[in-house]
Parts: structure tokens; C-alpha cells; sequence
């Protein structure tokens, strides 16, 4: 009997205290209910992307300063326009999801040529760091798949007939971990109505023209520029490349066409054709 | 205060909960991927162990022993560090929001570590003073997380090391392991 009635004693002594302790410990942190409210809309899977510590991190910024979301928004959240409207209705503040949603773009065809065999760490950071890679195209995509690796989406894949790496943009939720992963600057978040892709990252080197580096890339001829009938490619005359207006664009493939470098790409269709192998 | 000592050094070095005790091996590869959570989930387990041994102390010597119900320790030690636990989650939750953040999700996942209810077994069968109970607790606590730390350093470059497909990841992690317990072995018999 003694050892029963010890273990009882033990037990609703040790449940008393918990109850005393949430009872009557004065709750001097304010706004966790709110904070575990917002948790429990965010995705949870803690990228990191927002630049706060995990989602919970980030749930809580957000209940201290609601206008956080437009600064710097959960791009899950966005995908998810039930997650969304939720969101909306535990901050009190509308949104408007389709200007904030962003994707993200590989700038490279990946056609530059290889030019010495590289057998080093088999990640895009160490080869960038030997004389910034081993193609003749000192910014082209090294296909060793960093960014493959930290896509927590499964959006990155690896084009294997072109070694080069390419996005899902359904798969995609714009958090930018690849942007910051890519050792050569080749991703950008673009917004997500994108229609046309430039795919070329090169910047001139010491007046080397880019058709010496790669098949591929861009050699500022303005075809592009001259081919659209809707007015909607501007000429940068400073960086001599074209500014595509997505809005003017209505997507007739006339600049795709006129490219022969085939520098440009139908945005919607980038990741649809290609042989895709995750690595 | 020598006896202290002894305690503590063969705590962190000599009888490692983790190296050479094999305890609190789930957080070992489990938290051990990244520097900075394994040093968290190590002072998180280390604040658990101390107080939780205090407290079994205190229930050892003043309800156990008198009672004569010794074969129930393990009972009641789980039931009154889980509610510790629990406790210092709610207490801390209330009172203070850099260190809740700071613990997260660790605190309630060590209510379970293999570590904290071997930490209040060895003080049981060792009979430590209730001074040394802390000493050992801390000890225990220290030595885990410096084997969380050395460990999650190594695996950090291990990510980037060119192993063979089969053995990426946890599997190199084992031989790792086995590597680190080697050597942990060498302090055998320093006191």
C-alpha cells in the first residue's frame, strides 16, 4: 500500500504545483497567443528566408509589427492564398499576394564550354573559387547543384543535357535561398507574371566579346529590341541590354525568335521541356 | 572540495554520458547538424540535468529512503522530472521571452533524454552528497555538450567532405562517432 500511496501523493502533489504555477505566475510576456496564432498560419517548415529564426521567429515579429508582411513577406504564405486570407484576418491588414510573389530565374543557358576537368570539392563554392569555375564563360551556371541541395521545395533542378541548373516556377515559392546559395550571382528573383527570360548573366571583360565565351549568350545586337511590335522592350543603353515591360508584353515569341543566341526563353515554359534530374 | 573535483572532471572527460556512458545518444546525431543547435540543446540539457538531479535528491533522501521504497525510484523520478519540466517551460514561457525563444522546442524534447534520468540514477547509486548530485549533474551536462559541439563541428565538414554516396550523412556520422569514442577512451583511469 505505503508504495501507492507515495507514487499518488508524488503525482498530485507534482500536478497541483503545475496548476499553482499557471495559475498564479504573473504572465509578464505579452502577445504569445497572438504569436502562436500567426504560428500556426506559417508554413513551419523554417527556411530561413524571411531572415528570422525559423517560422516561430518570424510569427513573432510579425505580432509585434503587422506591416512587417510587406516589407518582408513569407513567400509560402503567398503561394497559399488560403494560408493567406488567414493570415490577413489574425493581422487585420489586406493584402495584395500577386505583386509580392516572387520566382526565381537561373541567368544561364549553361552552354558555355568546359574547359579543363575539375575533380575539387563537387560543389559550386569550391569551383568558383579556382579562377571562378571551369567554363570558358566566367559567369556560367558550374551545374554542381548548391542550390539543388537547399531548395527545401524541390524547385531546383539539374539540366543534364546542358549542366546547367533550372527552376520550376510552380514549384517555386520565392524564398531566395538559391539567390544567395549561387556562388556566381546567376539567380534573381523575378516577379512572377515574368513572361520573358533573359538567360545571360555575362558581363563584358576586358572588351572580350561575350560570342568568345559562349554560344549562347547575349552579344548585344537589339534584335530583340527591334523584333517587338508592342513597344514593351526598352534599350538600357548604359548595360547594353534589353529591359523586357510585362505588362506591354503579350507574349508572341517574336523576340524569342529573332534572338540567334537564343539568349531569351518563354518564362512560363522554362523547366517544362527540359531533361530534369535532381541531384 | 578534491572529491568535487574528481566528481566533476570524471563527469565531463573520464565517464562521458554520451562517449563512454552511452547516454543522450538521439540528441547526439539528432541535434547534431549544426553548431549552434547543438550547443543550445546541450545547455539545455545540462540546466535539466542540474535541477533535476537537485530535486531527486531531495525526493531520494527525504521520501524514498525513510519510506524504504528505493525500487520505485525510476518511477517517480520520471514523474517529477517530466513535471520540472514542465514547470520551468510554463514558468519561463511567462516570465522571460529571450530565453523561451532561446530554448524552443529543446526544452520539452529533453523531459524524455535518457541523459537526465541517468544523471539521477548514477547520483542515486553513488550516493553523492547533495553538493556533488549538482557537481556531477553539471559535469554530465558540460561533457555532453562539449560532445554535441565537437561533434556537430566535424559534421559540418563532413557536408562538404567528398564521401561515397552510400556513406553521406549519417552513415560517416557513425564511423565519426566510433572515431571520437576512441579517443574519449584514452582518458580511462586519469583518476
Amino acid at each position: 500500500m505505503m508504495p501507492i500511496g507515495v507514487l499518488t501523493a508524488i503525482g498530485v502533489a507534482c500536478g497541483l504545483i503545475i496548476f499553482f504555477v499557471y495559475l498564479k505566475v504573473p504572465q509578464k510576456v505579452k502577445g504569445l497567443d497572438k504569436t502562436e496564432e500567426i504560428n500556426s498560419i506559417l508554413p513551419g517548415m523554417n527556411c530561413g528566408a524571411c531572415g528570422y529564426p525559423g517560422c516561430f521567429g518570424y510569427a513573432q515579429a510579425l505580432s509585434q509589427d503587422a506591416d512587417l508582411i510587406t516589407r518582408t513577406p513569407c513567400s509560402q504564405v503567398l503561394q497559399n492564398p488560403e494560408s493567406l486570407k488567414k493570415l490577413e484576418k489574425a493581422l487585420g491588414i489586406t493584402l495584395d499576394a500577386s505583386a509580392m510573389s516572387k520566382k526565381a530565374l537561373v541567368h544561364c543557358t549553361g552552354n558555355s564550354e568546359v574547359i579543363c576537368s575539375y575533380s575539387g570539392a563537387q560543389t559550386c563554392k569550391g569551383a568558383a573559387q579556382l579562377l571562378r569555375g571551369y567554363k570558358r564563360c566566367p559567369y556560367a551556371c558550374l551545374g554542381l547543384g548548391d542550390c539543388v541541395e537547399i531548395c527545401p521545395q524541390g524547385a531546383v533542378f539539374m539540366d543534364q543535357g546542358k549542366n546547367v541548373a533550372v527552376v520550376d516556377s510552380e514549384k517555386c515559392t520565392g524564398c531566395g535561398l538559391c539567390v544567395t546559395e549561387c556562388p556566381q550571382n546567376l539567380i534573381e528573383l523575378v516577379p512572377a507574371g515574368t513572361k520573358i527570360a533573359f538567360l545571360c548573366n555575362y558581363k563584358p571583360l576586358k572588351n572580350i566579346p561575350g560570342r568568345e565565351r559562349c554560344d549562347f549568350g547575349c552579344i548585344h545586337c537589339r534584335k530583340c529590341f527591334k523584333s517587338c511590335e508592342d513597344e514593351a522592350i526598352e534599350w538600357n543603353k548604359e548595360t547594353a541590354l534589353p529591359e523586357f515591360n510585362q505588362e506591354k508584353c503579350t507574349l508572341c515569341h517574336k523576340c524569342i525568335e529573332a534572338c540567334e543566341q537564343n539568349t531569351l526563353a518563354d518564362f512560363t515554359k522554362i523547366g517544362k521541356e527540359a531533361e530534369l534530374v535532381s541531384v | 572540495m578534491n572529491e568535487l573535483i574528481a566528481i566533476f572532471l570524471g563527469m565531463v572527460l573520464i565517464n562521458n554520458f554520451v562517449l563512454v556512458r552511452f547516454l543522450g545518444l538521439c540528441p547526439f546525431f539528432g541535434v547534431s547538424k549544426k553548431i549552434g543547435s547543438a550547443v543550445t540543446m546541450g545547455f539545455a540539457v545540462t540546466f535539466v540535468m542540474t535541477i533535476a538531479s537537485l530535486a531527486t535528491w531531495l525526493i531520494r533522501n527525504y521520501i524514498l529512503l525513510p519510506f524504504d521504497i528505493e525500487f520505485m525510484e525510476i518511477v517517480i523520478y520520471i514523474l517529477v522530472i517530466a513535471t520540472l519540466v514542465q514547470i520551468i517551460e510554463l514558468f519561463i514561457k511567462k516570465t522571460n521571452a529571450a530565453l523561451y525563444f532561446a530554448f524552443g522546442i529543446y526544452l520539452p524534447l529533453i523531459t524524455t533524454n535518457c541523459a537526465v534520468l541517468g544523471i539521477t540514477l548514477i547520483n542515486a547509486t553513488q550516493d553523492y552528497s547533495l553538493a556533488g548530485s549538482a557537481i556531477a549533474a553539471l559535469g554530465g551536462g558540460l561533457g555532453f555538450t562539449l560532445v554535441l559541439f565537437m561533434m556537430s563541428g566535424i559534421r559540418e565538414r563532413l557536408e562538404r567532405a567528398n564521401t561515397p554516396k552510400a556513406m553521406k550523412g549519417l552513415p560517416v556520422a557513425f564511423v565519426t562517432a566510433t572515431l571520437l569514442g576512441l579517443a574519449f577512451s584514452g582518458f580511462g583511469g586519469m583518476i
